[in-house]
């Protein structure tokens, strides 16, 4: 089946860790660098990242989701090198537009922070299966009721594209337009989303009454399909993260003081 | 019988909205991509959720949809859950009040909920991309305040703005014309606390 999750299993010791662990990992990449206020905190977590992720056998599937934000980042280099508030001392030129030092500097310290979490976040979802995820959130005391609605968005949204592309080649059958002008555009949009959304309330219904038929509303106590995985590394990490995370916090305070 | 506005007891059906609805989010987008429209039409979803179930239901929505996006395709995406919940928040109430049963209350919603779209990602932009939203109108104009010296709370505000505003506007536009021919019966089914009329008297014999 057609998935959107971007999960691969490698057999690697990243798939094996409990999600836990790397959530606290993607919390540490992002707080200790915003607590310490350097930015060398932030690179060196992205070459840990990317050495974990190269570890994990995935740091090519990193590159499209880099991509996703990319075009932004460029964006944003070149708006605040040549228009930010404190530019004063001009770094190069390209033709008409001149590039400020400043500008350059600040864009490049978004940088850094937008990668760190970009990378950060695909040591998590890289590595781990949603549903594995959702399942450990649920033997933590999240509601199974809600574990249920987060794993059925992954199997529902592959459906949903499947009826879209059924319903575009329907529309287009009969002769509507999907492409020209701006105008044409617009109007083309509602024909196609309109029956895909009217199915899908439609079919909340009938997935409504097949879960209550099958004890959805049931106040037992739920089992789970599989065994909880346990690796000897996760207590450590979960312990050594948030200490990092507290001695940033300590550091920064006693630069304050200092 | 009016349903209870902040209502937290959820049926099965309002529980499997949730997903349809972020699914209906990530067409919409997926939609307006291929379409090349100049929208990003990613909370149709949400909104509809939030006519239907109230403003709790569109929250967790909202919620619910960017920590989806965050874990798959787009992480920054995450952050912005907060803006979601915002507009599921905003669309429930509104439409509890009745504004989404005509027209021009519609066009109200859609502009209040990009007002109150723009308060909450305005700040977020700020932090985490200094200001500019990728989107090329938005950032041309965030350019030129800057290069007026505007401050930067004004320059990205309005960069948002402009994208925002619209965008709302055509999704519950969108969402009002969904509703209008939305069957009766399938209205009625998230209306969770309802209280039901018992014709059969048996309860008081008891």
């Amino acid at each position: 089946m057609k998935t959107i999750s971007l999960y691969v299993d490698k057999g690697t010791m990243l798939n094996k860790i409990a999600p836990e662990s790397k959530i606290w990992y993607v919390i540490a990449a992002i707080t200790i660098p915003a607590l310490m206020g350097t930015r060398w905190a932030g690179i060196v977590l992205i070459a840990v990242s990317a050495a974990l992720l190269l570890y994990g056998k995935v740091l090519k599937r990193t590159l499209p989701l880099l991509a996703v934000s990319g075009f932004v980042l460029l964006t944003v280099l070149i708006i605040q090198g040549m228009f930010w508030w404190g530019n004063e001392t001009p770094l190069f030129a390209l033709g008409p537009a001149v590039f400020y030092r400043e500008g350059v500097n600040y864009a490049l310290g978004i940088l850094i922070n937008i990668i760190n979490i970009l990378m950060s976040f695909c040591v998590l979802i890289l590595t781990t299966k949603p549903s594995d995820m959702m399942e450990n959130f649920v033997r933590r005391g999240f509601s199974p009721r809600f574990g249920y609605v987060f794993i059925s968005v992954f199997q529902i949204i592959p459906q949903m594209t499947e009826t879209m592309s059924t319903i575009t080649d329907a529309q287009r059958s009969r002769g509507m337009e999907t492409e020209g002008s701006l105008a044409v555009r617009i109007k083309a949009f509602i024909p196609l989303i309109a029956p895909v959304i009217m199915s899908s309330l439609i079919n909340t219904k009938e997935r409504a009454l097949a879960l209550e038929v099958r004890g959805f509303n049931s106040r037992k106590k739920k089992t789970f399909l599989n065994d909880e995985v346990k690796t000897a590394g996760d207590r450590y990490i979960q312990i050594a993260l948030p200490v990092l995370i507290i001695a940033a916090a300590v550091w920064r305070v006693t630069q304050w003081l200092a | 019988m009016k349903k209870k506005l902040w209502s937290m007891s959820f049926n099965s059906a309002t529980l499997v909205l949730i997903p349809a609805a972020i699914g209906i989010n990530y067409l919409g987008k997926l939609f307006a991509g291929l379409l090349k429209l100049p929208l990003w039409l990613d909370s149709i979803g949400t909104c509809i959720a939030a006519v239907l179930a109230g403003p709790i239901v569109g929250a967790i929505c909202g919620a619910a949809n960017n920590i989806i996006y965050g874990l798959t395709m787009d992480p920054i995406s995450t952050i912005y859950a907060l803006t979601n919940i915002g507009i599921g928040i905003a669309v429930g109430i509104l439409a509890h009040k009745g504004f989404m049963k005509n027209i021009k209350g519609a066009i109200l919603t859609g502009l209040v909920v990009g007002v109150v779209a723009v308060i909450i990602s305005t700040p977020l932009n700020i932090i985490f991309w200094g200001g500019t939203t990728g989107n090329i109108w938005g950032d041309a104009l965030y350019a030129w305040c800057a290069s007026q010296g505007m401050p930067v709370w004004i320059s990205s505000g309005l960069d948002e703005l402009v994208v925002d505003v619209p965008d709302k506007l055509a999704v519950v536009l969108i969402v009002f014309a969904i509703m209008k021919g939305l069957p009766k019966n399938l209205v009625s089914l998230f209306h969770s606390d309802e209280e039901i009329e018992n014709l059969d008297h048996t309860d008081e014999l008891k």
